[in-house]
């Protein structure tokens, strides 16, 4: 019997040693396949994964439950135009870049701030579209607030979508002022339309729409926007191909104006509002 | 305990003044303080929409959010099961350091927050799965209705190695649980069953096998079903890695329509229904098994 | 038994090494420096918790906050069903039920988003009356059991002495029910610790919250969240060992 127990312990090292070498082995060929572009595996495959967050109107869902907005048309003729079709994999935002870096999906394309510290992390490609952040209020709680200085007092309650550069515009502009950010644009909403918080800090056009449609009670302490962001792709880094694949299919849809019209239809008209209720 | 029939007494006057009082209140706030446009009429178009292309009645994203936990359910109790029974067999092993390696595994993971084990082992997990994109790509090239089959019983092909992800993240939490209830199982067999099996000759695993499971395991099926019903409410939490099960598609959905309040409430009854439901069916499963065996 | 003390350490390495592995072959690379800074730091003025421990001890308020009025409610939904009342009776199964057979995570938001606007809840109290609701029905039926478990002779010889149903509690069932009840009530406790974890989704600055915001700006994901756990294993393993000992001096010999 001892016998048969010390040949079992070492039948069950030797498979360790396997396992942990054939790991080691194919974390080699790993490497390869991530130097390998994305682009191609792409082509090989036939379908685009593309991850992205409910951000009105750059991506949301209609009656059908099918995704619609200013990304999704985007993503969607990046895809035909590289002959795949196209999927999209709805992340919750804060947490997209990290899905990005585990292999989720192949590319963000969802209305994502070029910021110095996420370049750190992903590479970006030029910019496709610009954005800017900017605040709507509650009326009674920042009644007579018509300065950015004048939120940034501690007893001012300020909220922002976690992980946004409204939020990283939040915690640089408005060192002093109380930050809480949530997951969802309603749930921001919601905290403000409560009177929970002072004021919504995102990118324009949301604070104008909710300024529009709640003029009871919210309004906007400034108008437009007051910073202003380049929106870019946002992919794996070590990929040359890929990236120079993204950088000058916007260079053609750009020189084509169809970026230009698409964005007049999404963000200037309210033609589609009707295809979500 | 006196145990006495029910009758009218001074806590029925209490209980009811306090539940009118509350009801007066709530009914009050809602009138003066809630400035809430109610739009109940654009609810049921998500849970069931009419496909002019199809002539059916077809599920939208909450009913298919719905379905979704299910199959989180389902296939994360099963593995958990497996997990479970694996290191339930390991807990009460004569080796102390298969006992330390199951109990380390147990202790570890039912005294971190499940939120956090999620984040932890999805990214962990994911790329381990990386595998499975070939076996994506190799789903995909199936026909229409092997796709059909798959996107019922597990997840569209897309959508396979985040389901799969959860899954296993769902299983690794819930087999913790699992784990001590099979001990807890093993041990209630009393010792004079395996002394006796012991006197009989048979080996440790033939002992297990014919004499102390077969006895364990009708002990272990009531729990194990309340750990079903646990995993349907604990699969709630992987909303947070965005799969797309019921409370994250609610989420999606309020952030498009803004319809917060109407797709709050549905959403608490659709995972009432579910759950009330399984508890039901196996509290009645449970009273006929008893008395076939009495 | 130090043979299996190294074959233990020895599965623990493997372990961590194919975590390594994996992380790399991910193209994460490691940062742990940066991480004390987040925990405690030293500065001019003195020691400053940093953001983690400050979450930390959000945590532990509001998990004491709720623990006491779980407590509360656990105790008198266990004496309602207990009792002759119908309504009583009622009311507290009906609670039990709903509260069951929901997912806390779902009670959070339903209390925060529906509720809370409607009964003016900040969100601390929306989290702690969503926490407690819900680990008040787990712990009325430990309280429930744990009466349950006094042998009816004690009830009888109460009665006899002219002892109302009332001052029976107080005086005979529930000093000797306490040695049934504390065990499995710090286990609810540690529940309640880990359950906590879910008011960061209402952007309570809790642990959990706390690691969330610096994950989305630094982008430390594994070491903040590996450290976020080892600061929840630190209180809940403690309560283990407590729980372990506690039993172990409570238990009653038969």
């Amino acid at each position: 019997m001892n016998r048969l127990r010390v040949l079992f312990m070492a039948a069950v090292a030797i498979a360790i040693m396997f396992g942990v070498s054939g790991v080691a082995v194919s974390a080699d060929l790993q490497q390869k396949l991530v130097e390998e572009s994305t682009i191609e595996q792409v082509a090989k495959r036939g379908l685009l994964r593309v991850g992205m967050s409910t951000f009105v109107p750059w991506a949301m869902t209609d009656k059908s439950g099918n995704l619609i907005g200013f990304e999704i048309d985007v993503a969607t003729r990046l895809a035909q135009d590289m002959g795949v079709k196209v999927e999209f994999v709805p992340t919750k935002w804060a947490g997209v870049i990290p899905a990005l870096l585990t292999g989720k999906f192949d590319v963000i394309i969802g209305g994502m701030g070029i910021l110095p510290q996420r370049n750190l992390k992903v590479n970006f490609s030029i910019p496709y579209d610009h954005s800017g952040v900017a605040i709507v209020a509650h009326k009674q709680l920042a009644g007579g607030f018509s300065r950015l200085e004048d939120f940034n007092r501690s007893d001012v309650t300020v909220v922002a979508r976690l992980g946004s550069t409204s939020a990283a515009a939040a915690n640089k502009v408005l060192p002093k002022a109380q930050k809480r950010f949530f997951d969802d644009e309603s749930q921001l909403i919601q905290e403000v339309l409560n009177g929970k918080a002072h004021a919504l800090l995102a990118g324009a056009p949301l604070p104008a729409y909710q300024a529009l449609k709640y003029p009871d009670r919210l309004f906007l302490p400034l108008p437009g926007t007051f910073t202003k962001e380049p929106i870019g792709f946002a992919l794996r880094k070590g990929d040359v191909d890929t990236l120079n694949f993204f950088d000058s299919w916007i260079r053609v849809v750009e020189a084509e104006g169809w970026l230009a019209e698409r964005k007049h239809y999404w963000f200037e008209t309210n033609a589609w509002e009707s295809l979500l209720k | 305990m006196i145990h006495r029939k029910p009758t009218i007494t001074l806590i029925d006057v209490w209980v009811l003044l306090a539940l009118l009082a509350a009801a007066a209140f709530v009914a009050y706030r809602v009138r003066v303080g809630l400035n809430y446009h109610w739009n109940w009429g654009a609810l049921p178009q998500y849970l069931l929409r009419y496909d002019p292309q199809e002539r059916l009645w077809v599920p939208n994203v909450l009913l298919q959010g719905f379905f979704m936990t299910i199959r989180l359910s389902i296939w994360a109790t099963a593995c958990a099961t497996l997990i479970g029974v694996a290191m339930g067999l390991l807990r009460v092993s004569r080796s102390r350091f298969k006992r330390m390696a199951a109990a380390g595994y147990v202790e570890l993971t039912r005294n971190t927050p499940p939120l956090v084990l999620v984040f932890i082992f999805y990214f962990f997990i994911g790329d381990q799965l990386l595998s499975t994109v070939n076996l994506e790509a190799y789903l995909r090239g199936q026909s229409p209705a092997v796709q059909a089959l798959l996107a019922t019983l597990l997840a569209p092909p897309g959508r396979l190695t985040a389901f799969l992800s959860a899954v296993l993240t769902l299983s690794i939490f819930e087999g913790a649980y699992i784990t001590e209830i099979v001990r807890a199982g093993i041990q209630s067999i009393e010792k004079g069953q395996r002394e006796a099996a012991a006197a009989l000759g048979f080996t440790r695993w033939q002992r297990l096998w014919h004499v102390i499971l077969p006895q364990a395991v009708p002990r272990i099926l009531p729990p194990l079903a309340g750990q079903f019903i646990s995993t349907i409410k604990d699969s709630a939490i992987v909303s947070a890695i965005s799969i797309q099960e019921l409370t994250f598609r609610g989420m999606e959905l309020m952030s498009s329509t803004y319809l917060t309040f109407e797709t709050w409430i549905t959403i608490t009854g659709l995972y009432f229904v579910l759950t009330f439901g399984c508890a039901l069916t196996v509290e009645r499963l449970e009273l006929r098994w008893r008395r076939q065996r009495a | 038994m130090v043979a299996d003390g190294l074959k233990f350490a020895a599965l623990v390495a493997v372990l961590s090494g194919l975590m390594i592995h994996a992380t790399q072959g991910l193209g994460y690379h490691w940062q742990w420096y940066r991480i004390p800074a987040y925990v405690v730091s030293t500065t001019p003025a003195g020691i400053v918790f940093g953001p983690l421990l400050r979450g930390l001890g959000v945590t532990l308020q509001i998990t004491a906050v709720s623990l006491v009025l779980a407590f509360l409610i656990g105790l008198t939904t266990a004496l309602m069903r207990l009792s002759g009342s119908i309504l009583g009776r009622l009311a507290a199964r009906t609670y039990l039920e709903l509260v069951r057979n929901t997912p806390l995570l779902v009670h959070i938001f339903f209390i925060y988003f529906v509720l809370s606007p409607v009964l003016q809840l900040s969100a601390f109290a929306s989290a702690v009356l969503a926490l407690s609701l819900f680990e008040g029905a787990y712990a009325s039926e430990i309280f429930r059991a744990g009466i349950l478990s006094i042998h009816r002779g004690q009830w009888e010889a109460a009665f006899s002495l002219g002892l109302g149903t009332w001052r029976t509690y107080r005086l005979v069932i529930l000093p000797q029910a306490v040695r049934h009840i504390l065990p499995p009530l710090t286990s609810q406790a540690i529940s309640l610790i880990k359950d906590s974890a879910l008011v960061s989704t209402i952007a309570i600055y809790d642990l959990t919250m706390q690691g969330q915001a610096i994950i989305a700006e630094t982008y430390l994901v594994f070491e903040i969240w590996f450290t976020v756990a080892a600061l929840y294993l630190v209180i809940t393993l403690a309560l283990s060992l407590t729980v372990a000992i506690m039993e172990k001096k409570l238990t009653v010999k038969r």
